[in-house]
């Protein structure tokens, strides 16, 4: 049986059953403020867990690939050397990650688990990583003013790469569907029952719903936009208009769910101890491609304006990932002070070839 | 299974150094051995081209060219201080302890090169990874037919692995011609850039069936390219490696990009006519 119906007030049980099952589980809350975030769940705050709420900033992303992680720990005693890697990979499970969030797990599975090296790091924390996907259905508390899942094909509803889908059906209950045997494996518990036709056809007419739920994007240009960037069809002058807008604040690949780049770097941890640790990097930034010596082959912003949306966009890309790196969370565009976030970018390019083309 | 596929890729093994020798100023030739024979063992079979990541641990970890051909017993790096990692090399004394991984990227395809005529241009330190093929055609004499070596420095002071240019120089199966762009004193042999040789009385490019590797900083590059060209070489003739910032060597950490190509994983070595399709400068 590969979907089930569960009642509202049966939902968070899940987060019981996993939390049972040894998972440390984090699930999105609101914060203080307006804000929303993921934190791990405590007996303290489950009450507090949020099925609709606007889908984080902070992307669960950070819990598979760490923003800051160590790698070696490194003693050196009288001339001898000893490195020791250091792996952390708890038991965890992402209880309400959204569909755009699967998406950029799986560009993450694509990227770090593929060719010819496997990042081992990141594949131990995947191994024992389980996600419970909630669909996007809410128009006013799930989708967001910049959300474009519908036109990066990644949403409302992830078609795969979860373990447990649930979806809100509207009159108290739910419908689960597993992805992968460990997420079929939860149904032997009482609270999940078994499905009528009936409720197929009400999970039809809720995504529907959801989908027309999304504002009529311009990124709807985006499969355009691919071919543009792929061809290097954008002119020049294009890519300068957008460089003049970064402030260069790295903000968007901070929030991006598909962003993979990291650097490198030794901290001294005691007098005969350094520690080796990689962190989130950007290729926003000017200092990315900077070399020993000062020579620094990609320094304009526009360049690097350019280098991310080829990077994310290009038919290259794409085909060697089989995986795009934009999954249309809409996160760029709402952190961006200068808006070229993704929408803002294809909207951008889209009227620069309009120009084109009336001369 | 690619044994990669299990292992720690970013995790490097622990290297002495045996002794360091002066090249030129700021350049020094470093001997070294993994401390595990084992591991020195499976690094001995890199290619030509290649490189590996050295890591001074407390200050960081950075790319650098193997000079070595894989057909000598040695294994070395040719480092110039330019950072705080190199500066950290540098100040290493025989018998202390450092690390090193690899060998990465793709190297040079030394075996498709068999029957070719090879001409090998070489600019100040870019010698460093030419070294490593000539070398190797060298040990393999009878796989290549004509074997030409430019190499052309900024000044005498400048000329880098003497001994070697001094048998390259006796001609055992080799044509090579040795440029400064300023001469001093003591200097008698040509004057000039390291194209200026192509022109010189006596010297022959080969240009049919031919493969001429290109090494050197970025002005020297793009002269030599266009002498090439008017010589009539096609860009699917002329390979180089290229340099970046890496923090990974395995194609993850993003910095060494350019356009299309991860240069760790799919370079170092390009063809000029794959790197005029990148999509970005080099």
């Amino acid at each position: 049986m590969r979907a089930c119906i569960l009642h509202r007030d049966d939902v968070l049980k899940i987060v019981d059953l996993l939390r049972q099952q040894g998972y440390e589980v984090v699930a999105p809350f609101f914060g203080r403020g307006r804000d929303t975030r993921f934190d791990n769940v405590t007996d303290e705050n489950r009450g507090q867990i949020q099925i609709h709420l606007p889908n984080p900033y902070h992307p669960p992303k950070r819990f598979v690939m760490l923003q800051i992680e160590r790698l070696f720990n490194i003693q050196q005693n009288n001339g001898q050397i000893q490195i020791e890697p250091t792996y952390r990979e708890p038991k965890r499970a992402i209880f309400g990650i959204r569909s755009c969030d699967i998406a950029g797990i799986w560009h993450l599975d694509r990227f770090f688990l593929g060719r010819e090296f496997r990042d081992i790091y990141y594949e131990k924390r995947r191994k024992n990583l389980f996600l419970v996907n909630v669909v996007c259905t809410d128009p006013e508390r799930d989708i967001g003013e910049e959300c474009f899942c519908v036109c990066a094909d990644t949403g409302p509803a992830a078609r795969d790469h979860f373990d447990l889908q649930l979806m809100d059906l509207g009159d108290g209950e739910f419908m689960v569907v597993a992805g992968t045997p460990a997420g079929e494996a939860m149904f032997t518990d009482p609270i999940f029952r078994k499905g009528t036709d009936a409720h197929i056809a009400k999970r039809r007419a809720v995504l529907d719903v959801a989908r027309k739920s999304f504002k009529p994007s311009t990124t709807s240009w985006f499969s355009a936009a691919v071919r543009y960037v792929s061809q290097g069809k954008v002119a020049e002058k294009t890519w300068e208009e957008i460089g003049n807008r970064c402030l260069e604040c790295g903000g968007c690949s901070y929030v991006c769910p598909a962003c993979t780049c990291f650097t490198v770097s030794d901290r001294r941890v005691g007098p005969d101890e350094v520690e080796r640790v990689r962190m989130w990097d950007a290729c926003a930034l000017g200092g990315f491609t900077r070399m020993a010596g000062g020579h620094n082959p990609r320094k304009a912003v526009h360049d690097r304006r350019n280098r991310r949306f080829f990077r994310k966009l290009s038919h290259y890309f794409i085909q060697r990932e089989l995986s795009m790196a934009c999954v249309g969370c809409g996160r760029c565009a709402a952190v961006c002070h200068g808006d070229i976030g993704m929408p803002s970018v294809v909207e951008m390019i889209r009227r620069a070839a309009a120009e084109t083309e009336k001369t | 299974m690619n044994p990669a596929a299990t292992e720690n890729a970013y995790l490097p093994k622990i290297a002495v150094l045996d002794r360091v020798v002066d090249e030129i100023a700021e350049v020094k030739t470093f001997y070294w051995r993994f401390e595990d024979p084992a591991e020195q063992a499976a690094f001995k079979k890199f290619r030509p081209g290649q490189f590996a990541q050295v890591s001074l641990f407390g200050t960081g970890e950075f790319p650098a060219s193997l000079p070595p051909s894989p057909t000598e017993a040695e294994t070395f790096f040719t480092i110039r201080t330019v950072g705080s990692c190199t500066a950290a090399l540098h100040a290493l004394k025989p018998g202390d302890k450092f690390a090193v991984r690899g060998p990465y990227g793709n190297g040079f395809p030394m075996e498709d090169y068999y029957g070719k005529d090879l001409v090998f241009v070489a600019g100040g330190i870019g010698l460093i990874p030419l070294r490593s093929c000539i070398i190797y055609a060298l040990a393999h004499r009878d796989k290549y037919k004509k074997i030409q070596i430019y190499y052309g420095a900024k000044s005498p002071k400048d000329l880098m692995y003497l001994q070697n240019l001094h048998e390259w120089e006796k001609g055992a199966g080799v044509e090579f011609n040795l440029t400064v762009d300023r001469a001093d004193a003591t200097w008698k042999g040509h004057v000039g850039v390291v194209g200026s040789l192509f022109k010189k009385p006596g010297v022959q490019v080969p240009v049919e069936n031919t493969v001429a590797f290109v090494c050197g900083p970025p002005v020297m590059f793009r002269f030599v390219i266009k002498d090439l060209q008017a010589l009539g070489f096609h860009d699917g003739q002329i390979v180089s490696t290229l340099e970046r910032y890496m923090k990974c060597g395995v194609g993850k950490c993003g910095h060494c990009c350019i356009g299309v190509a991860y240069v760790c994983v799919d370079g170092p070595v390009f063809t000029y006519e794959q790197i005029q399709k990148l999509g970005e400068d080099i």
